[in-house]
């Protein structure tokens, strides 16, 4: 991403003019690169330059910064073709040796598959070494899809509200090989309990993130696809664990039988994605909603689930929808937000209206900051502090005054036809949906816990092949 | 706790030396001492002391991805590191 940002005129900045905001200071933790632009001659280097960043080696925002009377000045200016992007960091053949060596000696070897692999476009080249090795696959919340959900090699997103047979896994593991993911603390709960039997194969683009958690025992620094192509199994896994994957892929399936009367959330998700047609992207906010994405919506490409994860940024899902929507018109886009979310960024209703992008909104309302309200009642006594919003505004007259067709249901018999009326509506459209305000995420690994410490679930069972 | 001595050589544009501290601190690094200095061409150096429990090598790493930073070098533990007597030691990470 490059943002381009106006600034107050040259001879002003630093002297607290009207609107001054020293964007470039501001934004110095957050940026992978910035400028100032000083002189209009300068622009398009700086232009072609910040693209280079922007996409190359490990992708990262870069903000120019325009002051007014460089945006608005005259001068003579050569434009120069845009930059070749970076070489890519190719692997070290001893360490692909090493890699090699340490997966020989795996009896229970896993992959842990990251949002890397999708931002390398090397989801063809990870899915030909998954059949080629036949290893079980487990991915963090941005590694979805980069599997098909339902292949048999995948066990599942792991984690904090990961599925009990990803986390079992990955705490019984002897080998885990770690592509294009961080050991995000959302991912491997309780850091020193994190599969503490198994030897790390680390595979990234950023050598800053080799090490920075988790001591890799062999770490290849390199451009994905040439590493991948390198790792070669001697043998094949073992069936024994592949077979204790399975099992535990299928004592852990999610269950969609739940009491209580209201719309079930994970079950309306599932059937979402059961309905889709070819080609459908799926925005989220942040908090339970999301959750419930990630653990019940199938995905065939990771391109298909877009998710604020490390960040966790709510009012992500609409603005991320109208640019999926954009970029591929001929895609079905939905939003799913919740009711603390979308109040976010819910000026852009106006947005899908005055432009007539097509995106739908399927808003999950349980009346509260769901996830937080979650926490405070398991961590905190239910010590409620700032999470109900049963003032809510009524979010279907809300779409229809931003000219956003809405409708509103709460019993579970309406959501079939809900289902099919927000996905063949023609136009933007915002379905609705109260759901019961206590529903909870499960599993959770509570913070600070070990990954098999999963509350709702059952305990860990140790492995013997 | 360790004290790390890093020799960094920069572009000399805006922003280049606010950017490796505010990188060095954020990183949980404790700055003890820090002087810049013109290099070779237009180029800057920085020379910093700094006091973690996190790694020095992992430091480098991160500077070295910035744009403004062209080389990183961290200097062995043992080498001639200028102690701030100033600067207690923070209680439980003096091990």
């Amino acid at each position: 991403m490059v943002v381009i940002t106006g600034q107050v005129p040259s001879a002003l900045q630093g002297t607290d003019a009207f609107q001054e905001v020293d964007i470039f200071g501001i934004t110095l933790p957050i940026v992978k690169h910035s400028y100032i632009v000083r002189n209009v001659r300068d622009i398009p280097q700086i232009v072609n330059e910040a693209f280079q960043l922007a996409e190359g080696g490990r992708p990262g925002p870069v903000l120019i910064d325009l002051p007014k009377d460089i945006s608005a000045g005259m001068g003579e200016v050569v434009y120069t073709a845009p930059l070749p992007l970076p070489e890519m960091p190719q692997p070290d053949s001893h360490a692909i040796q090493a890699a090699n060596e340490v997966l020989s000696q795996a009896t229970r070897p896993l992959i842990i598959a990251g949002g890397g692999i999708a931002i390398s476009d090397s989801v063809e080249i990870f899915r030909k070494f998954i059949a080629r090795t036949k290893i079980p696959v487990t991915s963090t919340l941005k590694g979805l899809g980069v599997m098909p959900t339902d292949d048999p090699n995948f066990i599942g997103m792991l984690g904090m509200h990961g599925n009990g047979a990803a986390n079992h896994a990955v705490q019984n593991c002897d080998v885990l090989m770690v592509v294009g993911a961080r050991f995000d603390d959302r991912a491997t709960g309780h850091l020193a309990s994190f599969a503490q039997s198994a030897r790390i194969i680390h595979l990234d683009i950023d050598a800053a993130e080799i090490s920075k958690l988790r001591k890799a025992d062999v770490a290849i620094v390199s451009e994905l696809a040439p590493a991948l192509e390198g790792i070669q199994l001697r043998d094949e896994v073992s069936t024994t664990w592949c077979g204790q994957c399975a099992g535990w892929k299928k004592e852990f399936a999610w269950r969609y039988d739940a009491p209580g009367e209201g719309i079930y959330a994970p079950r309306l998700l599932r059937d979402l994605t059961r309905a889709k047609t070819e080609g459908m992207t799926i925005t989220c906010d942040v908090g339970q909603h999301q959750m419930w994405v990630a653990q019940h919506c199938s995905f065939d490409n990771p391109l298909d689930h877009l998710s604020s994860g490390g960040l966790g940024t709510m009012g992500y899902g609409l603005p991320a929808a109208i640019g999926a929507k954009v970029a591929k018109p001929q895609n079905t886009v939905v939003c799913v937000s919740g009711d603390g979310s979308i109040m976010m960024n819910i000026q852009e209703l106006a947005t899908l209206n005055r432009y007539k992008i097509d995106v739908k909104i399927l808003l999950l309302d349980n009346s509260a900051l769901g996830l937080v309200r979650q926490w405070q009642e398991i961590f905190f006594d239910g010590n409620y502090s700032e999470v109900h919003l049963d003032d809510n505004p009524d979010f279907a007259g809300v779409a229809r005054a931003f000219g956003i067709q809405a409708r509103s249901i709460r019993q579970p018999e309406a959501v079939h036809d809900a289902i099919h009326w927000l996905l063949n509506t023609e136009g933007a459209a915002m379905l609705h949906v109260a759901i019961d305000s206590m529903e909870n995420v499960w599993p959770l690994v509570p913070p600070g816990k070990a990954n098999h410490m999963m509350m709702k679930s059952v305990p860990l069972k140790e492995v013997k092949t | 706790m360790m004290n790390q001595t890093l020799h960094i050589r920069l572009r000399n544009v805006e922003g280049a030396v606010i950017r490796a501290l505010g990188l060095i601190e954020r990183r949980g690094y404790s700055l003890d001492n820090c002087t810049v200095s013109q290099a070779q061409g237009d180029d800057r150096r920085m020379e910093v002391g700094v006091r973690s429990s996190r790694p020095g090598d992992l430091l480098k790493r991160q500077l070295e991805r910035l744009h403004d930073v062209l080389h990183v070098e961290l200097l062995p533990v043992t080498a001639n590191h200028k102690h701030n007597p100033h600067i207690r030691p923070l209680q439980g990470e003096n091990k």
